[in-house]
Order: structure tokens, then sequence, then C-alpha cells
């Protein structure tokens, strides 16, 4: 393998809170709110 | 009464039929040419390919919906421009051949006031030998029906696994100057998530085989995130994602040749590799799909209108200079042909200008090159822009176009689906702007807003992307207030 395998190899790994941030259901409503929102607005904008 | 034919019914040449029908109405007629009779929302080809979704489900007919809003559809392939007419016939021309099994095979020459060319790639699977699903020994999720013949594969390889004997799964793109490295990026992950869910992970290996320089490119020259206070770059963060999910990566690749069972592939320092495989899906490079041109007296000019990749020159910057050199001020605005004025390509059937991210070759000279993606977001926007464009010369005589929307201003947002699921999916939300970074506007923070420019892993995404299948499908049958959902 090349240098990207031993960068891959020493990454950091999410912690125990992110992981559960990633996956909690009531933060990750807030954070659905959120992306539509700025998905919206990306869109929206420059055409 | 004018006409606009419009070559392509993908997300760009779809995205404007529906627009200037709205706007023109039934004074003037809008056709559409594909050599399909599906419209096909390609994002989600990649759950069709692990299994997870029912193809009927990112595909419906487009005779009915272009039959209610009035839209003349051709079930036809585009083979020849003639936009100076003919001996016969001053009007401008197109050459088709219809593939509608009622005509299969009968010529037409369809003559327009405007044309946009939104064919999309010829999927060039040619390029390397072995590469693909008819002819070589990969698999593809590009169509529907590659999708499913992947996702019959990966069922294979699931039960060889789950019979004890260890897998190698290669996932990644077929050739060094490849696009659309985040469709392979979310495939990858995806069958790691269906493996996970199998039961099956530990005796699987699964490798991401990219032209990308580092993990994160996506042909985009990566990205830096802002994330709270602090800021990331796209290759840390995917490289933190590549770990968690005990993934494989070989960047700076070049496929070569593809043998049953093995691939070889060649990187930028030269060195000949070769990766065995027990299921490996390879995108194709794309090509334009192979128009030619003629001018009044039947000679052919096809390098006048279109680049040598096949893609339709529009109001690009094509000087050839150093990579260093180019800006994003050499990116088109308004997708207008320079030879002809009522011709227009949008969508991947435009010739972009250059790279996003820096080229590279072996020493030998093969190139290892990821091809700007212009596919989604912008590449629905531009058939808006466009369409807006069109119409206002029709309906008020503009003369020069009335609407922009180049790569180097618009933003663009990306969710990368990394395994489906209500509530055990996850996706990487990416967003950015401008999608060609613009190092004069933002010198110290590499070409992009920062404010603007953002990645998230989790749940949301997930469902954003789930949202966006049901939305765009929405839009696309032109069902009720259709145009309130955004390109």
């Amino acid at each position: 393998m090349d240098d990207a395998q031993r960068r891959i190899d020493t990454a950091p790994l999410p912690g125990a809170q992110e992981l559960r941030r990633r996956s909690n259901p009531v933060g990750q409503f807030l954070r659905f709110l959120r992306l539509n929102w700025t998905m919206y607005r990306l869109a929206n904008h420059r055409h | 009464m004018a006409r606009v034919v419009i070559l392509g019914a993908g997300v760009s040449g779809h995205t404007a039929a529906l627009y200037l029908k709205r706007r023109l109405g039934r004074k003037h007629e809008v056709v559409v040419v594909s050599p399909g009779s599906n419209w096909n929302w390609i994002p989600s080809n990649i759950w069709v390919g692990v299994g997870r979704m029912n193809p009927a489900k990112v595909v419906f007919p487009l005779a009915p919906i272009y039959r209610r809003k009035k839209v003349d559809f051709r079930q036809a392939r585009a083979v020849a421009l003639r936009p100076e007419g003919d001996a016969d016939n001053p009007r401008a021309g197109v050459d088709v051949v219809y593939t509608d099994p009622k005509r299969a095979g009968q010529t037409e020459r369809i003559r327009y006031d405007y044309l946009i060319n939104a064919t999309g790639p010829k999927l060039n699977f040619a390029a390397t030998p072995g590469l693909g699903p008819d002819t070589g020994h990969t698999v593809s999720v590009c169509t529907p029906s590659h999708a499913v013949e992947a996702a019959s594969h990966l069922a294979t390889v699931i039960e060889t696994l789950k019979a004890g004997t260890p897998q190698t799964l290669v996932i990644g793109v077929g050739h060094g100057t490849c696009t659309c490295e985040g469709a392979a990026f979310e495939y990858a992950f995806n069958v790691e998530h269906e493996l996970r869910t199998a039961g099956v992970r530990d005796l699987a290996e699964v490798i991401y085989l990219t032209n990308e320089h580092e993990l994160g490119d996506f042909g985009v020259g990566g990205m830096t995130f802002s994330q709270g206070d602090r800021r990331i770059t796209s290759e840390a963060w995917l490289e933190s994602l590549f770990r968690e999910r005990k993934m494989k990566a070989i960047t700076q690749a070049a496929v070569t040749e593809i043998e049953p069972g093995l691939i070889h592939y060649r990187q930028i320092d030269g060195s000949a590799n070769t990766q065995p495989f027990d299921f490996a899906m390879l995108l194709p490079p794309f090509r334009g799909v192979g128009l030619e041109v003629f001018d009044r007296n039947g000679a052919e000019i096809t390098d006048a209108v279109f680049a040598p990749s096949g893609f339709m020159r529009v109001d690009a910057n094509y000087e050839a200079k150093p990579f260093e050199q180019w800006t994003a001020d050499d990116w088109p605005k308004t997708y207008q042909n320079p030879s002809y004025r009522n011709v227009f390509g949008i969508g991947i059937a435009f010739a972009p200008p250059h790279a996003i991210s820096r080229p590279y070759a072996t020493p030998d000279g093969i190139a290892i090159a990821p091809a700007p993606p212009r596919t989604g977001m912008p590449s629905g926007a531009m058939g808006k822009v466009v369409a807006m464009t069109i119409s206002d010369m029709i309906l008020s005589g503009a003369t020069l176009p009335t609407h922009t929307g180049s790569m180097g201003e618009m933003a663009a947002a990306c969710i990368a689906s990394t395994g489906t699921g209500m509530l055990s999916g996850t996706a990487a939300a990416m967003s950015m702007s401008p999608i060609v970074p613009d190092y004069s506007r933002y010198p110290d923070t590499l070409g992009r807003d920062p404010k603007e420019t953002t990645g998230d892993i989790g749940l949301a995404a997930h469902w954003v992307k789930r949202l966006l299948h049901t939305m765009f499908i929405y839009k696309a049958r032109a069902y009720p207030l259709w145009y309130l959902i955004p390109e």
C-alpha cells in the first residue's frame, strides 16, 4: 500500500462522544433541519 | 413559433425542458430527444447496487410526463448537428436515429431555433481493457441495470463470505482520468455497511482504488471544512473515516488493465502494481457521445464545436496554460457555444476548461488526473440558467444571455451515503462554495468561502440523502409546484 494507507493507519479515531452524537436521533434531527436549510440556501444563490 | 430542441433527458436536460415549457407555454415548441425511455435518479443507484433499493424506485418513464407537460418527446439518439442548416434548408437541424421500438432505426432531421446539448457522457469502458460489465470483468453502478447486476454479484460474495471464504472487494475508478469519485466512495462505504450488516465484515477486505492524489479530493482539489472553531482538510476527515470503518485505500492510481480477478494499475511514482479481487466495481471514464457537426455544404466541422474529448465548447477560456495560471473566471457562465449562439452545452456535455484537481502523470506519461465533476446540483442549475436565457431570447428578443451560473461562483452540496437505514444509516454531508476554487476572492482559505464549506458525518445526512431522493423524483415528475424545489 502507498502513503494513503499509512496515513489512514495513523488517523485519529472518533471518540465515544462523537459516535454517540452521529447517531443520536434528537440531535441528528436538529442537524437534519440545519442541513436542509443550508442546502436550500446554497441552491438558491449565485445563479 | 420557436422550437427548442434538447438533446438528453438527464438532470440538466430534463430540468431545462421543464423550465422552458413552463415559461414558453403552448406558443412555442420544446422537443426532447433522448435514446432512453426512462429518467434515472442516478445518485440512488448506489442503493440499488447493494440490493437496498428496488430499481423501479430510481427510474420512471419520461413519455407520460412530457405528454402531460406538452413537451414533444422523441426517443432517439442524436448523431449529427447541422447548425447552418443544409443545402435545401437554411434552418439549423439535428439528425436523429430513433430508438423507440415503434420507429427503431428510422432517421429524421429535426429543425431547431435553439439547441441545448445535454447528452451527458458516453461511458467509456473501452478506455481500459477488461473494464466494465459487458465485455470486462468488473461491475458498475452507472445505470440501474448495471446496479442490479452489481447487487447480484455482491450477494454472491456475501454468501461466499458466510461459507467462511475470505473475499477482497475493490471499489473505485477504472482509469486515470475518471470523474465521479464521490459515487465510487459512496458505493465503497455502502458495501462495507452491507458486509457489517450481514455479519461477514471480518472476512472481507474492502479497498478503495482511486486516481485522486489524496483521499477527499473528489476531483475538486479537496476541501477544507470549518467545524466550529477548527479547520480540517477533507483528506484528514476521510482518513479518519476509513480507519474507523477498517477500509483500505490506494490513491494516485491509474488502472491500466483488468484480467479476471486481477487489476493492473500504475502510480504517480511510475510503479506498476497489481491488486487481486473477488469483486470489483470500477467506474469508467467519460467522454462525449460522439456527435458530428456539418456546415451548410456538408463539410465536417466537429472540431470547431466540440473539444477533442467530445464535449461541447462553450463560453469558457480554453487557452492552453499551466495549471497554476487557471482561474475561476476561466469557467463558463452562460454555456453558449461561441460559434453558434443558439447552441448551448450543459451538464457533463460541456467541455470544462481545465482540471480543478492538479493533474499528474506517471514518468512515462500515463495521466492520473481526475476530471472535474459537473453532475447533480450544478448540472440542474445549468439547465435552469440556459432555460431562462433561451426563454428570454424567445419572449423578449434578448440577444445576449440573460442568466449566468458559473461553477466558479456556484456553491454545491454533496451528500455521500456511507450506509443506508432509517436509524443505522450514515452519510457525509459536504458543502463547498464555490465549486471551482477562487483564489482571488478567498486567498487565505484555499479559494473557498470558509463559512459555506463544511463537512458533517451522521444519521442526519443520511436522512437528507433519502429526502433528496424523494424530492428530486417529485420534481422530475413535474408534480404540482415542482419548480419550488431548488436544483
